[in-house]
């Protein structure tokens, strides 16, 4: 099953934010609770947890993209 | 299982390049970079449900409206202070990011909601703050009196923390929430007396001053009539890379404490868009202990200081701080 990986909603407004960098690879195997991927804003960096264990099957932002919450950036094939 | 192209797989060295270092993106976001120690771990599924409460009640959190990055994690630790009084503020201080525009009205039922959301996160210390609505007769002293009330009277033994505004010095509006019998009374000097006009030009420090004064004045008066309670503590709130000097930051401390004011969080001003004013320096954490000592130095019964420490980050451990150091001095003479 794929789980789709977004930037969360956090504040009250849009915020702009980049994502910085990924801490995992395309075919990499990922736990529930590990920092998947980075997000500055102009405020704070925050490592983003993954939701679900699985296989971090797509990419769909690069490192350097700017992204507003709710963009899906990557999805997971989550273990049965 | 399809194996993706190698420009898909970007685990390559350069790219795991920590925050703290220089890297220029080719987009048109330019923020300043933050240093190694500014960050924050989030889980999304885990902050879920408290956010989906607050919107099912319709409450406001200080921690969405003013994006505060500990966010993440008091929700998963089902933490959060509450805002009440509507989202948008009356008044436009420089380093906050708080809705502007026409104030809501008063809600009748957020007292009630507000307990309800507390009872429903299991909270046994509750913090509760406010927009400033200047346009409003008290400033919402009774709002925030109702709430109080309804806390304590929904949740009996949990603590209830209150970060006033400072009702343009009404004496009278102070009194409102007092009587209402908070654990807690808190009121954010946010800066040096010397950096007032630039980063809250509606605030007045000699009027901060005085509410403290006055809450530690109450405080003490009700101990005295009650001497089976617990006094109410008094706590004060500021934010360090704005510009202030030691020099500037000691005065502040000492006046303070002459104040009576017991607890005091120092945390770092993050710039939350450009709208406000720039980050004049990053505090590292080091400096934050000495900052630290500084305080305890100057008579402040506890001090949370380290970056991302917020006036109610983690505020339960002041007030039983506070309150253990109370019951090992005794009663007064």
């Amino acid at each position: 099953m794929i789980k789709e990986i977004c930037v969360p909603k956090l504040g009250a407004k849009m915020e702009q934010a980049v994502l910085v960098s990924w801490n995992k690879g395309v075919g990499d195997c990922v736990e529930e609770g590990e920092a998947l991927f980075e997000v500055e804003t102009d405020k704070v960096v925050s490592e983003i947890e993954a939701e679900a264990s699985g296989r971090l099957s797509k990419i769909l932002v690069q490192e350097g993209e700017e992204v507003l919450p709710g963009r899906v950036v990557a999805e997971i094939e989550v273990a049965d | 299982m399809s194996k993706d192209n190698i420009q898909n797989n970007i685990q390559s060295e350069s790219q795991k390049d920590r925050p703290g270092e220089d890297k220029i993106f080719p987009t048109k976001a330019t923020f300043k970079r933050k240093p190694a120690w500014l960050r924050v771990n989030l889980n999304p599924e885990k902050t879920r449900d408290v956010v989906e409460l607050m919107d099912r009640l319709n409450l406001h959190t200080v921690c969405r409206e003013a994006r505060c990055p500990n966010m993440g994690e008091c929700y998963e630790r089902h933490t959060a202070t509450f805002m009440i009084l509507g989202a948008h503020c009356t008044r436009n201080c420089r380093f906050c990011d708080v809705s502007h525009g026409k104030p809501e009205a008063v809600d009748e039922k957020e007292p009630q909601h507000l307990a309800e959301a507390a009872k429903a996160l299991g909270l046994w210390h509750v913090v509760v703050t406010s927009v400033d609505r200047d346009d409003l007769p008290d400033g919402g002293a009774a709002q925030f009196a109702r709430v109080i009330r309804a806390l304590h009277s929904t949740l009996p033994e949990a603590s209830v923390e209150v970060l006033i505004p400072d009702f343009r010095g009404s004496e009278e509006a102070l009194m409102t929430v007092l009587e209402a019998g908070p654990q807690v009374l808190n009121h954010n000097v946010e800066t040096v007396k010397e950096l007032y006009s630039r980063v809250q030009p509606s605030a007045n420090y000699e009027v901060t001053l005085q509410l403290l004064r006055r809450a530690r004045d109450y405080a003490e008066a009700q101990k005295a009539a009650h001497p089976e309670t617990e006094r109410m503590v008094i706590k004060t709130g500021m934010m360090l890379g704005l510009g202030e000097t030691d020099e500037e930051i000691k005065v502040l401390f000492q006046d303070l404490v002459a104040a009576g004011t017991d607890v005091l969080t120092l945390g770092q001003y993050l710039r939350p868009s450009e709208e406000q004013l720039p980050v004049e320096r990053y505090v590292s954490p080091e400096d934050f202990a000495r900052y630290r000592e500084m305080a305890l130095e100057a008579g402040f019964a506890y001090v949370a200081a380290s970056p991302l420490v917020r006036s109610s980050y983690h505020a339960e451990e002041a007030l039983e701080a506070v309150r253990a150091r109370e019951g090992k001095k005794g009663p007064e003479a």
